[in-house]
């Protein structure tokens, strides 16, 4: 029992930072058809605005909404100069995002250096849950990683906006005659997406050695949680990330990581394979 | 004979001329090229014949690779230790392993297209850190003296002009396999499924099957570079099989063409003799500068920079009249 | 309120659909277009909403030029559409569905009693996903979610398709109703002459991409024959 709470915790911890990041995917997904292939590096962008905050004296605290907004910002300057041109192609739409992570990637490596550096958790002091002693920053991680996205999850089905960024995920054109602007709406959208990535990178950094490589290794899972949850409504994140969450951590506590990348990857294949749509599509069946 | 065909034959009598011009050590580096040409061109194949975009074209050059040079070297049990056995064997690895990434996704429920090109990163990013991870194949340091493909005559392809016209052969013999499959009843088959692959269906065609041997036939050509590779450098590592070479690839064949093999081909010689040449002056800022250009192309040139020049088109009887 | 002149359109390149459309509704017109399958009535809503760019001519909407304007826009400037298959949002409920009709245009208000006062099934329905509804239903829900935007021109495309005669009937007799009370325009696609005789007051066919004549409604009823010749059948 000892072993398993902190372990359950661990895959929590994960879990809710993968979410932020799925549901970036999976709203760009719904609105371009576009698997955006640059998400790693808004989340690598967003560890290292918290780096560079941290080195000017910015409270770590204040670097989460900061870093929220860098990744935003950039999702808005991607979208207003490449895929504005670009976004009735979606098969382009992908390999440009694509180009464009390589470009953002090196860009930090010219920029930082290709080595990993550190960032400073703002909690360091253990406390005790349920009778064990477990990291607080990953308490406090977990419990503001579920809040941001229970607020995503708020916008996007309580709120106009929400609405109608769900009605052009079901049906662009129809959306378009009823005086919705879709090309706003996607600019929005990756923005968004950009922001969650970005801010999510900002709330691993102290867990994670920041280098340039964090973000593919992050958001990789993250793909593959989209798949097995299904692209079809962004509450197939939840249930992706759930199940990639989950196995990754308790199977990296089994064996090595390398095998346990492995057996994930293969699980997700097999989801897929039975279920095209997605966990969530079980439901609607 | 369209304009088109001549420029591409004309490439190809130049490509067989170039040891006239050339030093042995130039020579020696213009073949290393050629093989990235080929990778190019079986990336090319499945994507413009297909539409299918492989993030992960480098797992099939990089098995290719690693069954060259564990063949060669012996370390397959129960296998002898053959150069030329290494060079089959490395072929159908590559088609083996394309093979069954297509019967993982092609077959029962079937896959959306844009799941493909995640499915095939992860697929390369597993690969890279499972070759890292295998003590057998020598981990992160690789495999090393692999040693060179005996010739008739008493050389090998160790020898510069040799192994040249050895690696210019199997490029010219890799694009006539793959023009010849594109202009067949086959490649028409695959360009319908590109189109419209419910309708390709509802006709009776086994849609999975045709995208299986297509991904397998370009794994195979993409294989056969990896091998040749192990050759010409004479050591495998694991980067020959993950991400950045697969990244590279895709680069090659957008900004030559995506569609066309001459064009593909060509744009990986080009794009890696300009990092020859830039990689001195510009060190770290290639990889950003090549990023950039890579979306620019994608963005004003959708062809590619050489597609549209090189494309020679389907035959006749298969153009509207 | 809509002049459409030499409008020429089709779905990708090349080969062209509509070969020179010419069609007129002043306001307050309640126009059917008719003609056989394929010969792009479809196509010709989608161009004069926005959907699909025209090769060339021109479409004027209430004096403005909307000619390759996008959907949206047109939308905002008073044209309603309730296309072929209504595609209604069957995972949203039926409020949310009507509220689509609104979110999109700054100013207006969602003036739920005014539809539901018109179709009080909607009411009945409101928290009920409108994917489950029937085919009446959803075409009444179509409707009102154009009707719910305040628009000058309603554009309606095949909106008898897969209801029930009776139901058709009802939904003919409440829409002519509706465009009475509220000065509307309408233009409707029909191959359903039940409808077009309830609802329109003029006929324009269409065949092989072009308005091949104008006939008053009272004519055609009185004599069916112009119909089928009309339509080259």
């Amino acid at each position: 029992m000892s072993g398993f709470l902190p372990l359950a915790l661990d895959a929590l911890n994960y879990t809710s930072v993968l979410l932020l990041v799925s549901i970036g995917l999976v709203i760009v997904f719904g609105m371009m058809q576009v698997i955006n292939l640059a998400h790693g590096e808004f989340f690598l962008v967003g560890a290292y605005a918290v780096l560079v905050l941290q080195g000017l004296g910015v409270p770590f605290w204040l670097t989460l909404p900061l870093a929220f907004a860098a990744g935003g910002l950039l999702g808005l300057v991607c979208d207003a100069a490449i895929l504005r041109f670009i976004y009735h192609r979606p098969a382009d739409t992908i390999l440009a995002t694509w180009g464009l992570s390589l470009a953002i990637r090196q860009a930090i490596v010219i920029i930082f250096g290709p080595s990993s550096q550190q960032v400073v958790a703002p909690l360091t002091e253990p406390v005790n849950v349920f009778g064990i002693s477990y990291s607080s920053y990953r308490l406090a991680i977990i419990a503001i990683a579920i809040a941001v996205a229970a607020v995503v999850f708020a916008v996007l089905y309580k709120t106009a906006f929400g609405l109608a960024a769900r009605a052009a995920m079901a049906n662009r054109p129809m959306a378009q005659c009823l005086g919705i602007n879709t090309r706003r709406l996607d600019r929005v959208t990756f923005s968004l997406g950009a922001a969650l990535a970005g801010f999510s990178g900002a709330v691993m950094a102290p867990l994670m050695s920041v280098d340039p490589q964090m973000g593919m290794g992050f958001v990789l899972p993250a793909f593959l949680s989209i798949l097995v949850g299904g692209v079809g409504s962004p509450a197939g994140a939840i249930w992706g990330s759930v199940v990639i969450g989950g196995s990754t951590t308790a199977a990296a506590s089994i064996w090595t990581p390398v095998i346990a990348q492995i057996i994930v990857f293969s699980l997700s294949i097999a989801i897929i394979r039975f279920l095209p749509a997605g966990l969530s599509g079980l439901r609607r069946k | 004979m369209s304009y088109r065909l001549l420029l591409t034959l004309a490439i190809w009598l130049v490509l067989g001329l170039m040891p006239l011009a050339l030093g042995s050590w130039e020579l020696a580096m213009f073949g290393q090229l050629l093989v990235y040409g080929i990778a190019a061109a079986s990336l090319a194949f499945i994507w413009g014949e297909v539409g299918l975009v492989c993030f992960g074209q480098a797992l099939f050059f990089g098995t290719g690779a690693y069954v060259m040079a564990l063949t060669s070297k012996g370390m397959i049990p129960g296998i002898p230790d053959s150069a030329w056995l290494g060079l089959v064997l490395g072929i159908i690895g590559g088609a083996l392993a394309a093979a069954i990434l297509g019967g993982l996704l092609f077959f029962g429920v079937g896959l959306r297209s844009a799941y493909f090109g995640i499915v095939t990163i992860a697929a390369a990013v597993i690969g890279e850190r499972l070759a890292t991870n295998w003590r057998y194949i020598g981990g992160f340091n690789g495999l090393l003296d692999v040693p060179p493909l005996p010739l008739p005559g008493g050389t090998d392809s160790a020898d510069p002009l040799m192994g040249y016209l050895l690696v210019l052969s199997f490029a010219f013999l890799s694009w006539l396999l793959l023009l010849a499959l594109q202009r067949a009843p086959f490649g028409t088959v695959l360009r319908g499924i590109r189109c419209d692959e419910r309708r390709m269906l509802s006709l009776g065609f086994s849609v999975p099957v045709y995208k299986l041997v297509a991904l397998a036939v370009s794994g195979g050509v993409a294989g056969l570079a990896g091998a040749l590779f192990a050759i010409q450098f004479s050591f495998v590592s694991p980067a020959v099989i993950g991400l950045a070479l697969s990244t590279e690839i895709l680069i090659w064949a957008a900004v030559g063409g995506k569609a066309v093999l001459m064009a593909a081909f060509i744009g990986a010689l080009g794009v890696k003799w300009v990092e020859g040449a830039l990689s001195e002056s510009i060190g770290a800022y290639w990889l950003l500068v090549i990023g950039l250009a890579f979306v620019a192309v994608i963005v004003i040139f959708p062809h590619g920079l050489l597609g549209r020049l090189l494309d020679t088109g389907l035959p006749k009887r298969l153009r509207r009249p | 309120m809509l002049e459409i002149e030499g409008l020429i359109s089709g779905y990708g390149k090349g080969a062209s659909v509509l070969k020179g459309i010419d069609l007129k509704a002043a306001k307050g017109d309640r126009l059917a277009i008719m003609g056989r399958n394929g010969m792009g009535k479809t196509l010709l809503a989608k161009t004069i909403m926005g959907l699909v760019r025209p090769s060339a001519g021109k479409v004027k909407f209430d004096g403005i030029d909307i000619t390759g304007q996008h959907a949206h826009s047109v939308s905002n400037m008073g044209m309603a559409y309730v296309p072929q298959g209504r595609e209604i949002f069957g995972d949203f409920t039926v409020l949310e569905n009507l509220r689509m009709g609104v979110i999109g245009k700054p100013g207006l208000t969602l003036d739920l009693d005014r539809i539901y006062g018109w179709f009080p099934i909607l009411k009945e329905r409101e928290r009920q996903r409108a994917g489950t509804m029937s085919g009446g239903q959803m075409q009444q829900l179509a409707i009102g979610r154009a009707l719910i935007g305040r628009p000058k021109l309603l554009l309606l495309d095949e909106p008898s398709e897969g209801i029930q005669p009776s139901i058709v009937h009802e939904i003919a007799e409440k829409l002519r109703m509706i465009c009475a009370e509220e000065g509307l325009t309408v233009i409707v696609i029909e191959q359903n002459f039940d409808m077009v005789e309830i609802l329109a007051e003029r006929v324009a066919f269409i065949e092989n991409g072009k308005i091949t004549g104008e006939v008053p409604v009272v004519q055609l009823a009185a004599d069916p024959d112009l119909i089928t010749r009309h339509m080259g059948l």
